[in-house]
């Protein structure tokens, strides 16, 4: 492989995880805005979509009728979640909704282990092309698939968010609840729907990446899918979530950006060293945040 | 007043100490002194950290790492042969507080759940580290060849050797720790606990007392660390990590950090209840890892925090309140 079809196959697989960060962060942020809930179940919902689409799948199902079947229930979970576990908290903190997020991921987890076992799973590719040769290069027609995924809940996301009645108010909600409940916003009613959402994209996340099965360059972080996926998913998310500035937007670019910089890191220099890196990143960048370099403008954030 | 308030404080302590050192010698069963030796070790982990959330309100996550990095520094000291396994306890002492103030000193300016985001990321940054560097740490495989712990010419070899090793030290961080909560830095916590802003008004350095405190409760977990592994005479990266972290923040919250003894109280609770659960259901579910164990505790941890937010010491002052004021009333309508 020359040093060119090198860099353009990290770049490929970069890209690819990168996506996968992006919708991750996209579910953090969407959950966090809306309700101040640190939702650590978030990597759990991304394992969900991914173990329940094997599920569906291995019980003899057409791939597009398991997929929305784990949508569904993926959907209905993170509902229920929301009803069961975070509405009855008696003093709602911070630190509470975080603790109770990580217990009730901790239960998922098991739960599917029990049920599913500890073996990875993949399902067969979404659309059956061969993978295609770029300057020797590998272009594996799944990566298509996620980045397009990324594409459409992207643009879907900004248009719902900047377009419709029902977004402007999620996004007035998210700004001041008080407020937004004042002129008639019903703002529980929100936190569900964003849950739901969250779900959603989590385990339209976890589905997209359950077939990438491809032996050689795989240095995707989180190809095949099992139990134990959901804790590297949900801090990569956070990761991007926190450096994206919990915008849409932002998030995507970070996604991306760091799905790149992992690639290459990965590629060149090791792969054992890929998680701590983006890790390091967000420690570095908290930190970052909390320096004052004018000396004037004191920021309170965070 | 004062002093004989102080009295009856100490009687539950007295009986509480000497049934510690009795306890042995009543029931000679090695699965109960080992079980209440690691009862001490993560009592103390959990002791620090209750400190840490519950009166000074910070939330930091990062005690697996500090409970590791003590396991690791006087473990490949010693298995190197550079330094003799007991003063390599108080040299990776040293060394943790030394790391634990070039990581908090930056890290403990953030709030709230940023600062829980940060040291989470640190307990996952130090558990690949210790995986990658693998000629120093033994990787993923762990460290091997710890020699024995000695003092003098005693030789650590029994549980029961362990059990009191590991109860001294587990007793002199609740006794440093309740006088610490009485001090002048204890003030100072509870007041920054509150608000930040009133106690820097009035002239408390926040950023050092907070400085302080994390590399105080750094130690003590770093001392666990080194008789953990001085027990196990082994050490993986793997159980200094996510695991780890959610098995202590389940004690704290069952036990409830009102007060120190609430800490101690989950730890007892949930390490003999993770054994019960071992003995009952082991024949039901074939595999018993912690990923099962999770879903008991998960559930458990998400009743608590539902319906006995300060956990179960808080209850039960609340019930023994509930209880004062029923006798109270009952005395005041004889009479």
């Amino acid at each position: 492989m020359t040093l060119l079809s090198q860099i353009i196959q990290y770049a490929i697989s970069g890209i690819t995880s990168g996506s996968i960060y992006a919708i991750v962060g996209i579910c953090w942020s969407t959950v966090f805005l809306i309700s101040g809930v640190m939702n650590f179940a978030t990597g759990e919902f991304v394992m969900l979509g991914g173990m329940l689409t094997w599920v569906f799948f291995d019980a003899g199902l057409g791939l597009a009728y398991a997929v929305i079947l784990a949508i569904t229930c993926t959907v209905l979970i993170a509902i229920l979640l929301e009803r069961i576990v975070i509405r009855p908290v008696r003093y709602p903190t911070e630190m509470t909704y975080m603790l109770i997020t990580i217990a009730s991921a901790s239960v998922i987890k098991g739960i599917i282990l029990i049920t599913c076992g500890s073996e990875t799973r993949t399902v067969k590719p979404f659309i059956e092309i061969e993978p295609i040769n770029i300057l020797g290069a590998t272009l594996i027609p799944q990566a298509i698939v996620v980045t397009g995924v990324l594409v459409i809940v992207t643009l879907g996301l900004l248009w719902f968010f900047n377009y419709t009645l029902f977004g402007k108010a999620l996004r007035a909600s998210s700004i001041n609840q008080i407020a937004a409940s004042l002129i008639g916003v019903d703002v529980s009613k929100f936190r569900l729907f964003c849950f739901g959402l969250a779900g959603a994209l989590g385990a339209l996340a976890g589905i997209v990446i359950t077939p990438i099965a491809f032996t050689g360059y795989n240095i995707t972080p989180i190809a095949f899918t099992g139990y134990n996926i959901g804790l590297m998913a949900a801090l990569k998310g956070l990761v991007v979530a926190i450096v994206g500035g919990w915008s849409i937007g932002g998030t995507v670019l970070a996604g991306l950006a760091l799905g790149l910089v992992e690639g290459f890191v990965a590629g060149f220099i090791s792969t054992g060293w890929k998680d701590a890196l983006a890790l390091s990143i967000m420690v570095l960048f908290l930190i970052f945040q909390t320096i004052d370099f004018s000396r004037r403008r004191r920021k309170i954030f965070p | 007043m004062k002093e004989d308030g102080r009295f009856k404080t100490n009687i539950p302590w007295l009986i509480f100490l000497t049934a510690i050192i009795v306890l042995p010698i009543i029931v000679r069963s090695n699965y109960i002194v080992s079980v209440m030796f690691f009862v001490a070790i993560y009592g103390m982990l959990s002791i620090g950290m209750g400190l840490l959330m519950g009166q000074a309100g910070l939330f930091s996550l990062a005690h697996p790492t500090w409970f590791g990095l003590g396991a690791y520094i006087p473990g490949i000291l010693s298995a190197r042969g550079i330094i003799p396994p007991l003063p390599g306890i108080f040299v990776g002492a040293i060394c943790v507080a030394l790391i634990a103030y070039i990581v908090g000193a930056p890290v403990l300016r953030l709030r709230g759940f940023y600062l829980a985001c940060a040291t989470f990321a640190i307990i996952l940054i130090a558990q690949v580290v210790a995986a990658q560097l693998t000629n120093l740490t033994g990787g993923p495989e762990g460290l091997v060849g710890i020699p024995a712990l000695s003092l003098g010419g005693f030789v650590f070899k029994t549980d029961l050797h362990f059990y009191y090793l590991s109860w001294a030290f587990c007793l002199g961080c609740y006794w440093f720790c309740s006088n610490l909560i009485n001090s002048r830095i204890g003030c100072a916590m509870k007041s920054f606990h509150d608000s930040e802003v009133a106690s820097q008004s009035i002239g408390v350095n926040v950023a050092k007392y907070k400085l302080q405190i994390f590399i105080l409760t750094a130690v003590m977990a770093s001392f666990a660390g080194s008789i953990f592994c001085f027990y196990l005479r082994f050490a993986v990266p793997d159980s200094f990590g996510f695991p780890l972290l959610v098995e202590l923040l389940m004690m704290i919250i069952i036990g409830g950090v009102g007060h120190l003894r609430g800490p101690l109280t989950g730890t007892f609770v949930v390490l003999w209840l993770t054994e019960l659960i071992h003995g009952y259901l082991g024949k039901i579910f074939p595999v018993m890892t912690n990923e099962v164990d999770a879903i008991f505790f998960g559930i458990l941890i998400i009743i608590v925090l539902i319906f006995m937010p300060r956990g179960l010491t808080g209850w039960i002052d609340q019930l023994i309140n509930l209880g004062r004021k029923l006798y109270d009333r009952f005395r005041g309508s004889t009479t």
